[in-house]
């Protein structure tokens, strides 16, 4: 029952009473009630006539980093006594400092603002309106309004700095970098021997096989150092990634492939980034701080999604990828990802396979028993099957069990990573 | 501050009643209206605010009777007063109550605090004209007086909700 009823009804009886008992008491009884009614009725405000906005510090913070938000409030109007302006934070956004609720009383023409900082995890925010409920002293005749606001926040992944990640594609681009190319030219390091041509430095002349041929000199040929087309693969497949009900590998998937993104953007090449899971999220390669920028954004948006068409990774398809490019696919892998792993390796692409070990994680996560034991056991066996048949293929699988830190587990192994040569036929 | 109001205007209440009825020589029901305003203390302490508006719904009913039954006006008006004044400070308690450390509070209660002191001072003043005023009507005039006060009213606040 609202308070105004509340007041009328009690009047009203309170009249009814006195005109059917006939005494006038009973109306002086009813006065201050009613003067408190018309006083309430005379101080409300017809509308809220405010002016409402929020300013981020940021739009984008990592992650558990505080953004502070601001709330300004400018009263158009008449005086209000009381109003509550409360701000919508997104959920699992936490307010760390200050309060996101305040009450205040608002002159005619004042303004007034609030900050309070909030922190979360990986992901993109959008801030909601910013409800005002104001009203004359009372509160009696309160009125309640929404008022739109734009806000949005991007909490980036956790990025893991990797010095160097050893890839080794079919092709590089013409620009020089740091991936070896396959190609005789300026370089670090020996590529092969050839014969001196005129204007070569004293310094590349190969004096040993200069000497065994009296009437020709050979100088050495270094390996030209180029940059390359990366094209990095997150699997978002929630088949994939939650293990033993709510618990997730997608955050470990995430925090490599942001460590992967700015190790491969910090050697100069070119890197593109597609999320792999309810649907298909693309970052079309490109290079530098823009790039960066934007596939930490996407890296930021990314979520697990179960969906039927991107159950397996067959729309892998190769025309996403530049020709003989290096592929980097970061996923726990299923049992079906051969068949679609192992025609882009005939294709050309260079695959190069991070994954988090999902044995290990769930095992963690289940009570020991022998039945838990033996079918861990299983589920092992049938990894290494599936790991050893892609190897097979000449795609290189790097296992990580995220109950060791990426840089700890990973990343001394990227510096070296060794290709596994084509044995025999796929099977 | 806001508490030490609160609280005394429920005692102030309960024992206005208490005090018109023990004039009037029936003591239960003094008693029950002591014993109304040590639960709605309690209902104060444990944060049952709907108790509030019961309380004032019976400390009106009570006072209206006592008027009926012929009991003091002034402790009766009394009674209902500060019930009007702890029912509206229950509510005012419970609106300030998710307000932040650093708002303004104090001085959002003191401004409220005169608000009510003058309302109810008001509200006094004019009960205390309409006592003194003193006119005889008979009943079908005041038949007339009461339904001409209701269309008034109800214009009154239709021409103030549209204004």
């Amino acid at each position: 029952m609202s308070r105004a009823l509340l007041l009328n009804t009690l009047i009203g009886v309170v009249f009814v009473a006195g005109v059917a008992s006939a005494r006038g008491e009973l109306f002086v009884l009813a006065l201050p009630f009613l003067l408190y009614l018309l006083i309430s009725l005379l101080e409300a405000p017809a509308d809220l006539r405010l002016e409402v906005d929020r300013v981020l510090s940021a739009e984008r913070v990592d992650a558990n980093m505080p953004a502070t938000v601001t709330v300004r409030v400018k009263n158009h109007g008449k005086a209000i006594a009381e109003v509550l302006v409360e701000d919508a934070v997104p959920p699992n956004l936490k307010v760390v400092t200050g309060a996101r609720r305040h009450v205040v009383w608002l002159g005619a023409g004042e303004r007034w603002e609030f900050s309070y900082a909030v922190a979360g995890p990986r992901g993109r925010y959008t801030f909601g309106g910013v409800s005002v409920t104001g009203g004359e002293g009372s509160g009696v005749f309160g009125m309640a309004r929404q008022f739109k606001t734009a806000g949005q926040l991007f909490v980036l992944p956790q990025i893991t700095r990797v010095r160097q990640v050893a890839i080794r594609p079919r092709r590089t681009r013409v620009y020089a970098g740091s991936i070896p190319a396959r190609l005789g030219g300026s370089g670090t390091e020996f590529f092969g021997v050839r014969a001196y041509q005129a204007g070569d430095s004293p310094r590349v002349m190969n004096w040993r096989a200069s000497a065994r041929h009296p009437k020709q000199l050979y100088s050495n040929d270094f390996q030209q150092e180029r940059v390359a087309d990366v094209g990095i693969v997150l699997d978002g497949r929630e088949r994939a990634n939650l293990y033993a009900g709510h618990h997730s590998l997608f955050e470990h998937s995430v925090l490599a492939a942001a460590a992967l993104c700015e190790a491969l953007l910090q050697q100069g090449n070119r890197v593109g980034l597609l999320t792999y899971g309810g649907y298909l999220e693309w970052s079309l390669p490109g290079y530098g701080k823009q790039q960066r920028e934007r596939m930490l954004h996407t890296l930021a948006r990314a979520q697990v999604g179960a969906s039927s068409v991107f159950s397996g990774l067959d729309h892998l398809s190769p025309r996403m990828f530049p020709v003989e490019s290096q592929i980097v696919l970061v996923s726990p892998l299923m049992r079906g990802d051969v068949d679609a792993l192992v025609p882009l390796r005939a294709r050309g692409y260079q695959v190069f396979v991070l994954s988090p070990d999902p044995v290990a994680f769930e095992q963690r996560l289940l009570a020991t028993s022998r039945e838990a034991g033996l079918a861990t056991r299983l589920a092992r066996l049938e990894r290494n099957l599936l790991i050893r048949r892609l190897q097979r293929a000449g795609i290189l699988v790097l296992e990580w069990d995220v109950a060791d830190p990426f840089e700890l587990a990973v990343q001394p192994a990227l510096r070296r990573l060794r290709y596994p040569r084509l044995v025999g036929r796929y099977v | 501050m806001m508490r030490i109001v609160l609280i005394s205007s429920i005692a102030f209440s309960a024992g206005s009643l208490a005090w018109g009825y023990k004039m009037l020589g029936l003591e239960a029901v003094a008693s029950a209206a002591l014993i109304g305003g040590a639960l709605w203390l309690l209902a104060l302490w444990q944060r049952w605010h709907w108790f509030a508006a019961v309380a004032l719904v019976g400390v009106v009913l009570l006072a209206g009777t006592g008027i009926v039954l012929g009991a003091p006006l002034s402790w009766m008006l009394a009674g209902a007063m500060f019930a009007l004044a702890a029912w509206d400070l229950t509510e005012f308690r419970r609106r300030v109550a998710i307000a932040f450390r650093d708002d303004d509070v104090r001085g959002i209660e003191r401004r409220h605090l005169v608000r009510l002191s003058l309302l109810m001072l008001g509200g006094l003043l004019l009960a205390s004209i309409a006592m003194l005023v003193r006119v005889k009507l008979s009943f079908e005039w005041l038949l007339l007086v009461a339904l001409v006060s209701a269309l008034s009213l109800t214009q009154f606040i239709r021409w103030l909700r549209d204004s």
